[in-house]
């Protein structure tokens, strides 16, 4: 139980986020957006503006900043503003006024008017169905129509139909929004050859500010500088480099706090594109950063979904059929599919047939991205939710149900799951929880009416190629630094933990780093991946540099010359004699050795499947006369591999399971006719307070799974938010026998009951 | 506009346009950012200061109508110690990303000042998109069970 590296520097108020960066004759850039959802801009009349108080200038699509779209492996095509006089949503950021403070700048970018030739809106996803288009393969490469039927069996309408029991339900959830608590945004600054960037290095080992700094090579900042939350530092190099047409060696992004991010920063976001170009332009530093109104509208959402699932089941409950079909919402230029039926249906119970689907419908919406367990997070209250109504077509305990089709794997996968201990979850959490305690009808309690709703919960264990080096310090220090990004993962005291680990040595002699493109690529916050990938490149740099340590040791002219050396407990050890590292780079007149190290995935993919899972538990209690809707107990039980920071992953996971809270009875994004979003901020899009939120109890299921990587460890950062809204609705239906197949469930859906 | 305003103990003029927020006047004009600015509409929290002892809204709060004494969140450790509320944060992983946290931090501290009824409530203009509430109450708590003791 290791108390988070950065929270001291995070309660003080010395974590300097990308903002907090002020630079001499800094100017400030705001956003202009859209006003319409369709259309294309026929004029911009900018007089007024630039003649404002302070202003410095004003770009638009008719006088703008040159800017190249990126396009990386992973995240595809990156859209970048003002390079076309389109708008595809209400919200689209179309021009840029840069002046001398932030409010000469928010007050010049009213004056800007935008005169259009506008086509009509299309928002409604259930209203334009019949411009729905297939949705790209899944990862694994699953097409968009897919089937698994038993041998002899025609069609999933026959398995269905030769089900004794069968039950089917249209679900739907509403388009979301990150909401990141720091708005995207960025200061840039060109051939910042004022700033030390050491200065501002925001690291967490206080003692260590600013000596011996393990990577040197940013020093110079000849080129751009850029400092804005993001999600891996090396992403927001290569966008850069991209778009500015410059070498990614001439970017140096700078990130070690993170305001939060939840997928929504994956990309690089519009004002740090803004920023940097019209820094280079004008020859001076510029800070810029949407509004929270325009963070709805300028970055990216998560989809609005709607699913149809039929489930077909014997009397013992066994499944027979699986029947999941899915569209979503994708803004026009389908750069995002939010895939719910394959990686929900697909995977989660064994069943003898399945059919899948995922459709996509193209609307005047603003863009969709990656949100928190993107693609299983919504799917899983399809299927949660109608597992739990066939439990009662059944009248069956859900959770015997669900350990009655236990998965040894994805359906029709000959790989099998590298290991599971789901049905430990279950069993745990029913423990824990007080299961036997629920009554198929729930309880009353005075005027509430009590519910307990259950869910299961998968995420795919996933990691991704990366490289972190490893420098052992005089000292008696090492330093272990990767790019990546740590927005509140705690993946900066993992890598301290496992540093450590890997060298035998205690955690205070640890200094991580990360943040930065100086450092090696890889340790992107995103797929619940960061602790795995990282982590197993942190061992394998250890080897290499305990390696050359030894080497070092017993060279010759060194203290072990010519001997068989070895390493443990932070020494080198020959012949009855041994040194810490440190004396021995000291007698070797060194400062430091350094390594580098790197891991991805690898062989083991044609071997097994590889999930997280878990068991989602909730008590929910529906007022008798106002029909409001309270959850006042929570439990997760999850098997997640190994736990490297127990008091970290805790956080992790029940923040997550709060999302599923919120997904369930808070938020939703409506978006008006012509387009524009009718509760985009922060008091109308709702999110869950404190008073809002019970305690929550997360409990480990610890089974170390070294066939994925070698730390065992599998990701916490998404799973948390699966199954958990299925759950509340499951116990709402408990509790007051309504069933809910949409979200957010509001007070309005709970009306219609006869009040007993 | 002329204007005074003491933060963190040390008077600080300034000239400013009357519509210039306190949060603005901090981060952009004093180069404090400890406050955070989430939403620039009071809808968040993350910018709570407090002035002349209360917790305030810094961005719906004018620069030049500030008269008490400003403390944020980087005036309440004395001597290089942590005040006893970030030191409960730490030790209860009452943050994950940090950036709500300074305006946390601040209504927390008036939450063990006012010794207030209802913890929940109380901090429910502070919005944590992490959703690290509970850690947040049992960190509250735990200064408050602290205090009883002594």
């Amino acid at each position: 139980m290791t108390n988070r590296i950065d929270g001291p520097l995070k309660v003080t108020g010395r974590a300097q986020y990308g903002l907090d960066h002020n630079f001499p004759g800094m100017l400030y850039g705001y956003v202009v957006t859209s006003t319409i959802a369709n259309g294309e801009i026929v004029a911009m009349d900018v007089t007024a503006a630039k003649s404002a108080p302070g202003v410095v200038a004003v770009y638009s699509p008719f006088d703008p900043l040159t800017l190249r779209r990126p396009n990386s492996p992973m995240l595809g095509e990156t859209w970048v503003p003002l390079q076309d006089r389109d708008v595809a949503y209400y919200g689209q950021p179309v021009g840029f006024v840069v002046a001398q403070t932030y409010e000469q700048a928010r007050d010049a970018a009213m004056l800007v008017e935008v005169s259009y030739a506008e086509r009509p809106a299309r928002t409604s996803l259930v209203d334009n169905l019949d411009l729905a288009e297939d949705g790209p393969p899944a990862m694994d490469g699953t097409p968009p129509t897919h089937a698994v039927l038993a041998p002899g069996v025609e069609s999933i309408e026959d398995a269905l139909a030769a089900s004794p029991v069968v039950v089917e339900g249209t679900y739907s959830t509403a388009t979301q929004n990150h909401a990141a608590m720091e708005p995207h945004s960025a200061v840039a600054v060109w051939d910042d050859d004022a700033n030390d960037n050491d200065a501002n290095d925001n690291d967490a080992n206080d003692n260590d500010a600013n000596d011996n700094d393990a990577n040197d090579d940013d020093d110079t900042n000849n080129g751009l500088t850029i400092y804005s939350g993001n999600q891996g530092a090396s992403f927001q190099q290569e966008d850069m480099a991209a778009a500015l047409e410059v070498e990614p060696s001439s970017v140096h992004t700078i990130n070690p706090f993170v305001g939060g991010a939840f997928g929504g920063k994956g990309s690089t976001s519009v004002p740090a594109f803004l920023a940097a170009a019209a820094a280079r332009a004008l020859g001076r530093p510029v800070k810029a950063a949407l509004s929270r109104e325009q963070v709805f509208t300028a970055t990216a959402n998560r989809a609005e979904t709607l699913q149809k699932v039929a489930l077909g089941a014997d009397r013992d409950g066994t499944l027979i059929a699986v029947r999941h079909d899915s569209w979503c919402s994708a803004a026009l230029d389908r750069s995002f599919v939010e895939q719910t039926s394959h990686t929900t249906s697909g995977e989660w119970y064994a069943t003898r047939n399945l059919a899948t689907t995922q459709k996509v419908v193209p609307l005047t919406i603003p863009r969709t991205t990656f949100m928190r367990a993107p693609g299983e997070a919504p799917g899983s209250f399809a299927l949660e939710s109608a597992m739990d109504e066939l439990a009662v077509a059944l009248d069956m305990d859900p959770i015997e149900l669900r350990m009655r089709n236990s998965s040894t794997g994805p359906v029709g996968s000959d790989l099998q799951w590298s290991s599971k201990y789901l049905d430990d979850c279950y069993r745990i959490g029913a423990e824990r929880f007080g299961w036997s305690q629920r009554s198929a009808t729930g309880r009353e309690d005075g005027d509430w009416l009590v519910g307990m709703g259950m869910a299961s919960a998968f995420f795919p264990a996933l990691r991704f190629p990366a490289t972190t080096e490893i420098t052992l310090r005089a000292d008696d220090t090492a330093v272990v630094s990767v790019g990546g990004a740590d927005p509140g993962t705690g993946l900066l005291t993992v890598m301290s933990l496992i540093g450590a680990e890997s060298l035998d040595i205690a955690v205070e002699r640890i200094t991580p780093r990360l943040g930065r493109s100086a450092y090696p690529p890889g340790g992107l916050s995103g797929g619940s991946t960061a602790t795995a990938s990282v982590g197993s490149a942190i061992m394998v740099a250890a080897s290499a540099v305990i390696d050359d340590l030894q080497a070092l040791a017993s060279a010759p002219g060194g203290p072990f010359e010519g001997q068989d050396v070895t390493y443990a407990d932070g020494r080198v050890l020959a012949g009855g004699r041994s040194m810490t590292f440190g004396e021995l780079l000291t007698a070797l007149g060194r400062e430091s050795v350094s390594a580098t190290g790197s891991s991805a995935p690898g062989e083991e993919l044609t071997k097994h499947s590889f999930s997280s899972f878990g068991a989602q538990f909730c008590e929910v209690r529906v007022h008798r006369w106002t029909r409001e809707a309270r959850v006042s107990r929570m439990l997760g039980v999850f098997d997640a591999g190994r736990i490297i920071n127990e008091k970290a992953a805790r956080s992790q996971l029940m923040g997550g399971m709060i999302w599923g809270v919120s997904a369930a009875l808070h938020e939703g994004l409506e978006i008006e006719g012509n387009g524009r979003l009718a509760n985009a901020d922060l008091a109308g899009y709702l999110l869950p307070v404190n008073a809002d939120i019970p305690e929550v109890d997360v409990h480990f299921v610890q089974h170390p799974d070294t066939l994925h990587n070698p730390v065992g460890a599998r990701g916490v950062g998404e799973i948390g938010t699966v199954g958990m809204a299925a759950a509340v609705a499951n116990a709402i239906h408990n509790a007051t026998g309504i069933r809910v197949r949409h979200l957010p469930i509001t007070i309005e859906d709970l009306l219609d009951d006869e009040v007993s | 506009m002329q204007i005074s305003i003491e933060v963190n103990g040390s008077t600080e003029n300034l000239d400013v346009e009357p519509g210039v927020t306190l949060l603005d006047a901090l981060r952009e004009r004093l180069d404090v950012t400890g406050p955070k600015k989430g939403c620039d509409r009071g809808q968040c929290g993350a910018c709570t200061v407090h002035v002349g002892g209360r917790p305030v809204l810094s961005c719906l709060t004018l620069a030049a109508t500030v008269r008490g004494p400003v403390t944020t969140v980087e005036g309440l450790a004395a001597d290089g110690r942590l005040h006893p509320v970030q030191q409960a944060f730490v030790e209860q992983d009452a943050l994950q990303c940090g950036f709500c946290t300074s305006g946390q931090i601040m209504s927390a501290v008036a939450a063990v000042e006012q010794d207030v009824a209802d913890v929940r409530e109380f901090m429910s203009g502070n919005v944590c998109r992490c959703a690290a509430y509970p850690n947040i109450v049992a960190a509250i708590d735990q200064v408050r069970r602290a205090d009883a003791s002594v």
